[in-house]
């Protein structure tokens, strides 16, 4: 009883660390937005801004079109997620379930596209994006991104882990194939999907390189893009201007995941099983 | 991770340019040394221009101006963030989706004219014009490829109350002289560094060169056709600096990014070399009154004086549909006196000689020493692989002022490798 109790004792002071080591950077740079240039460069450094001020989100919000940018990062971020669930679920339950000609060989591409990492085929996929005439345009942002290998092959993993006899059992009671999937797979599979949105919802939220190089006016631009306009400079970083923005990108993510919690750390582990 | 894929791209890029332009011709090499001429009369048509951080923010203002002298054009600019600047440029060089205009970092013109991407400037644009060293960052293989936007140089940032104390009435001019006033300043003043310099690393080429070319040092040779890292006068340079880090003088281990501006104020470091926007820096943090505790100089005389310049040029690219009206936005923008209106707007330092005759940048004394020192300020040779050589410099360096290895054996790996990398031309 005694040494169980100083397991959990050690347990909880080794977890406490590591919350602190990854949770303090973040609270530092939320406090961080608060301080002025001058604050954040002294040494040693302060925790508590020694005078807090909203000046940096002030000047954020006044030399930034807010409004412009979240509604891009938004729509960008729900068209992908949602072209991801959709796309991602039906490759994934075709390539798990049905039996059809190809069906390995196709399973093989979307392994070696999944292998493949984007930095290489980022400036074919550009030159070819720009070709489509989509430079500058919503399309162009969200089209390369609306279906991924990586969650096509997560949703086959999640579907071969369900019972096949589900789908004999609606063939028999004469069920077509696209209700097969659509009431009977797909509701089965929230966990997997929740997990697939939020991790889409993430990638497409933090995405820079790709809508920097595409968005070609700023009126295209997201947020990550836009918040990297004037905070770094040539020759030095206004690191107020930095941290503030860093808050206002990361704070719809925050609340993202504090609403899907449950479903999100459910699905990591029933996927984590399978 | 977002760094990584960064350096992937622009290699790929480079790389499929590089096997794409085998088919194009080398305009470079062949060109004369300006392009065609430009038409007569008012621009017109529509002019797109990407510019990085504060100036795509502020540059709109002044192209208000051009548009108003000449009713039938529109400039469009597009603000792009530092930090991946060169990844979209590289990428719409690739896919041929590049600007008309665009604000470029001096040590991209290579790379960028290397890749035949951008447009010689035509000749009613006058080279005296814009400081020497300013100008040289525009030519690739002899050909001018845009102009001097605004200029940057180094100088030695000083304590005025401190180097008092510390029994120092009158800057000194030459390189010992400097040594023993950082010295005084640990001595006598109080300091636990005399001068921040950087102790190697990313960069750190720009705290060096200074001295380097003060001493008369050339970064190429064969009439400027290879790298020239190996030299006497580049040993010379390299030993004074180390001298800094053997004697004590300077720390060894200052991290990566130092706290240049606090240690400052406090009078730990109450030296170090840097450009013009640490001004606006160490005076914020040291607040009010600050401005007049401190005082810039020019490098130190050993065959001459001379800094680092840099800053940024303005390209037309090669692709554009508006080339005659794009370069007389370009020209528009070298007057002098929209240089002086730009400098108020930005507090961008002109490139233009002439501008810096305006009370507003006489009126400050500190500023005015950037202006002289810029007269004899000198950049990087512009080859395409420049960045990629000077890293090796800068590894080199980091060796020399930490662990105290030998300038000679030094200077000659950095030679070995950049003769093995090339110049890319």
């Amino acid at each position: 009883m005694i040494t169980k109790r100083k397991g959990h004792l050690w347990l909880y002071a080794v977890l406490t660390v590591a919350v602190v080591a990854v949770i303090a950077p973040f609270v530092w740079m939320v406090l961080g937005s608060f301080k002025s240039e001058g604050e954040l460069r002294q040494v040693p450094p302060t925790w508590l801004p020694e005078s807090a001020s909203l000046d940096n989100y002030r000047q954020l919000f006044s030399r930034l079109d807010f409004t412009t940018y979240f509604t891009n990062s938004i729509i960008v971020a729900v068209v992908v997620v949602a072209g991801n669930l959709l796309f991602c679920s039906m490759l994934g339950y075709a390539l798990a379930l049905l039996e059809f000609p190809g069906k390995r060989p196709l399973f093989a591409v979307v392994m070696a596209t999944l292998m493949i990492p984007g930095v290489v085929t980022f400036v074919p996929l550009f030159v070819l994006v720009a070709n489509a005439g989509l430079i500058n345009s919503l399309p162009g942002l969200i089209l390369p991104f609306l279906v991924t290998p990586f969650g096509v092959f997560l949703m086959r993993q999640f579907f071969l882990g369900l019972p096949r006899d589900l789908l004999d059992a609606g063939r028999v009671d004469g069920a077509g194939e696209l209700r097969i999937f659509a009431q009977i797979f797909l509701p089965l599979a929230g966990p997997a999907l929740a997990t697939l949105g939020i991790l889409t919802f993430l990638g497409s939220w933090n995405n820079f390189l790709w809508p920097l190089v595409v968005a070609q006016t700023e009126d295209h631009y997201t947020l990550p893009v836009a918040l990297a306009l004037y905070s770094v400079g040539q020759n030095s970083t206004q690191y107020g201007l930095l941290l503030a923005g860093s808050t206002v990108v990361l704070a719809p993510v925050l609340l993202v995941f504090l609403i899907f919690q449950r479903r999100f750390i459910e699905g990591i582990a029933t996927t984590g099983i399978k | 991770m977002k760094r990584t894929s960064a350096i992937v791209v622009v290699t790929l890029t480079t790389t499929a340019l590089a096997l794409s332009s085998c088919g194009r011709d080398s305009g470079a090499a062949t060109a004369a040394t300006q392009g065609k001429t430009v038409s007569d009369g008012k621009a017109t048509g529509s002019i797109t221009v990407w510019a990085m951080g504060a100036e795509g923010e502020k540059l709109p203002e002044l192209a208000k101006e051009f548009e108003a002298a000449n009713p039938g054009v529109k400039v469009n600019v597009t603000a792009i963030p530092w930090d991946a600047a060169h990844d979209k440029f590289t990428t719409a060089i690739t896919a041929n989706q590049t600007p008309d205009v665009a604000m470029v970092g001096t040590t991209w013109m290579g790379e960028f004219a290397g890749l035949g991407a951008l447009d010689a400037t035509p000749p009613a644009i006058k080279k005296d014009a814009y400081f020497p060293g300013a100008w040289g960052t525009t030519e690739v293989g002899g050909t001018s490829y845009g102009v001097p936007w605004y200029v940057e140089t180094r100088l030695v940032y000083y304590r005025t109350d401190l180097a008092e104390k510390a029994g120092i009435t009158s800057p000194p001019t030459d390189w010992a002289g400097l040594k023993s006033m950082a010295k005084a300043m640990q001595d006598k003043a109080g300091a636990k560094w005399g001068i921040g310099l950087q102790a190697g690393g990313t960069g750190s080429w720009q705290s060096v060169m200074p001295f380097a070319w003060s001493n008369g040092a050339e970064l190429t040779k064969d009439g400027g056709k290879a790298y020239n890292f190996n030299t006497p006068e580049m040993l010379e340079a390299v030993k004074y600096y180390q001298s800094y880090f053997t004697d004590g003088i300077s720390d060894k281990a200052a991290p990566a990014t130092p706290t240049t501006e606090p240690d400052f104020v406090s009078g730990k470091v109450p030296m170090f070399i840097s450009g013009p926007w640490e001004m606006s820096a160490v005076e914020k943090v040291g607040g009010a009154g600050f401005k007049d505790k401190y005082g810039v100089m020019k490098m130190p005389v050993k065959k001459t004086s001379s800094s680092f310049v840099g800053g940024s040029d303005l390209a037309v690219f090669k692709n554009t549909k508006n080339r005659d009206s794009a370069w007389k936005f370009v020209e528009w923008l070298s007057k002098p006196d929209v240089q002086v209106k730009w400098y108020k707007l930005s507090t961008d330092l002109p490139s233009v000689k002439s501008a810096w005759d305006d009370p507003a940048l006489q009126q400050d004394k500190k500023l005015a020493e950037f202006g002289k020192q810029l007269e004899t300020a000198k950049a990087p040779p512009s080859f395409p692989t420049w960045e990629q050589v000077i890293t090796s410099f800068d590894t080199e360096m980091e060796k020399v002022t930490k662990t105290g290895a030998d300038p000679a054996a030094a200077l000659k790996t950095v030679q070995s490798q950049a003769e093995s990398i090339g110049t890319g031309q």
